[in-house]
């Protein structure tokens, strides 16, 4: 199970993931899941629960909150979730 | 051959732009197009382009300075983005082309704003008269043609004061003198990635302020791919199609090395060279030298005519010679009708981080050889 903090621009996420790095959290980039996706391609980060509160907190820091956090479950579903 | 029309392109370039574009054509493919290793290795290159740029010209935000293909390009985005036809936009006398053209194809009432050459105050007055009631101005940092150092920051100022947007065209300056972009509070600055910022031929960079321009192309994005519409943010609104990456990752070189050696030094260098080339020209009565007599009005760009000689027959004289300059009116026909050198056209004399006191030397004695 990890979140997904989603970005429309390949641009903002990876600013997203960069910002985390140097605040020492942990965050993959890649692309959101196509089922995921509102509307086509778009970007994520990935951070493990236990990381999430903070690489949130860091982000709004940086005014660069994810446009959605989504919990992707171990068996590929996933759910939006409040930031 | 010594290389004297940097004002066109910089031909000589830091050694890591060739290698930098070389391991990108080795090892990247699109960014935004998958998530695999060479696409995220292209978007990196673009987002540590933006970043360098960005920290350059003082963009706060990197996602505001757009990739074109050059200054032109980035021009037409800008000018297309304000001006509708009939609209009045002020501009300077010293423009190129790559305004004078966009704002006359679209139906603009163009109002140039002319001032003598070398005279910063009178260009500011020229535009406080004409910007009350005009939907756009644009202003060049500095004329191709001659150097001529315009004073942006208090044009800009003129601009916010008048509520008008102002587009800089900062393709001579941008590399060698300092533009702070957001402090200016202007609409746009294009440039070119080729000249001053040392990067291949087929980059330029647009900077964009915080109002959301218009769509230029339209074309995927690799975001929100299933609207129609092109997307309501940058860079993606702008960057439509296949990013030119290898180019890309030249020009973040090329401006990684003007950050480390400062633009005031370069800017420097270029005036030394400028001096010596005036210097060694002057006192000939068959030579008429465009400089300045404050030299903080010129940048690296000196305009000469020869009396009895027409321009292109010397330049041809002195590629002949292996002196490369340009000649005839350098695509700014309004800076020659400003400066009264129209018919007869100039020969330009641009200098570069790369020039060497020795080549002004020998550049000096090919043109006294040729008046010989």
């Amino acid at each position: 199970m990890h979140y997904l903090l989603t970005y429309r621009s390949l641009t903002y996420a990876q600013r997203a993931a960069r910002i985390l790095e140097r605040a020492g959290v942990t965050g993959t980039l890649s692309r959101v899941p196509k089922d995921a996706a509102k509307r086509g391609c778009a970007y994520c980060v990935t951070v493990a629960p236990r990381h999430r509160d903070r690489a949130l907190a860091v982000l709004r820091g940086a005014g660069l909150s994810p446009e959605r956090v989504l919990l992707r479950h171990d068996d590929g579903t996933w759910e939006a979730v409040s930031p | 051959m010594i290389y004297l029309d940097s004002a066109a392109t910089s031909f000589q370039k830091p050694a890591a732009v060739a290698y930098a574009m070389s391991r990108a054509l080795r090892t990247m493919s699109s960014p935004g197009r998958g998530g695999y290793e060479s696409a995220m290795a292209a978007a990196d290159t673009l987002l540590d382009c933006r970043l360098a740029l960005a920290d350059l010209f003082c963009v706060k935000d990197p996602e505001r300075v757009v990739f074109t293909s050059s200054a032109t390009h980035g021009l037409n985005i800008a000018i297309r983005s304000l001006v509708r036809p009939g609209d009045r936009v002020v501009i300077s006398g010293y423009e190129h082309n790559a305004v004078w053209r966009p704002l006359h194809g679209i139906g603009a009432r163009v109002d140039v704003a002319a001032s003598p050459l070398f005279d910063p105050d009178a260009a500011l007055g020229a535009f406080r008269r004409k910007l009350p009631g005009a939907a756009a101005a644009v202003c060049t940092q500095v004329s191709n043609v001659f150097g001529f150092i315009l004073p942006v920051d208090r044009i800009a100022a003129a601009c916010r004061e008048q509520g008008v947007p102002l587009i800089v065209d900062a393709s001579q300056g941008a590399g060698g003198l300092g533009l702070d972009f957001d402090r200016l509070g202007c609409a746009f600055a294009a440039m070119p990635g080729h000249k001053g910022l040392l990067g291949p031929q087929g980059t330029g960079v647009l900077l964009c302020g915080t109002a959301l321009p218009a769509p230029y192309m339209y074309g995927g994005t690799g975001s929100v791919s299933d609207q129609a519409e092109m997307p309501d943010f940058l860079p993606d609104r702008l960057e439509p199609g296949t990013h030119n990456v290898p180019g890309i990752a030249g020009l973040l070189e090329g401006v990684r090395w003007v950050s480390r050696k400062t633009p005031a030094a370069l800017l420097a260098h270029e005036r030394e060279l400028l001096a010596a080339l005036s210097e060694l020209l002057a006192g000939d009565g068959r030579v008429r030298l465009f400089a300045a007599r404050e030299p903080s009005c010129q940048a690296g760009v000196l305009s000469v005519q020869f009396r009895g000689m027409d321009c292109e027959d010397a330049a041809a004289h002195l590629a002949a010679r292996d002196v490369a300059v340009r000649s005839g009116l350098h695509c700014a026909p309004l800076a020659h009708r400003t400066a009264g050198t129209q018919r007869e056209g100039t020969v330009r004399f641009s200098f570069s981080p790369f020039n060497t006191l020795r080549e002004v030397r020998d550049a000096a004695a090919a043109v006294k050889e040729m008046l010989a």
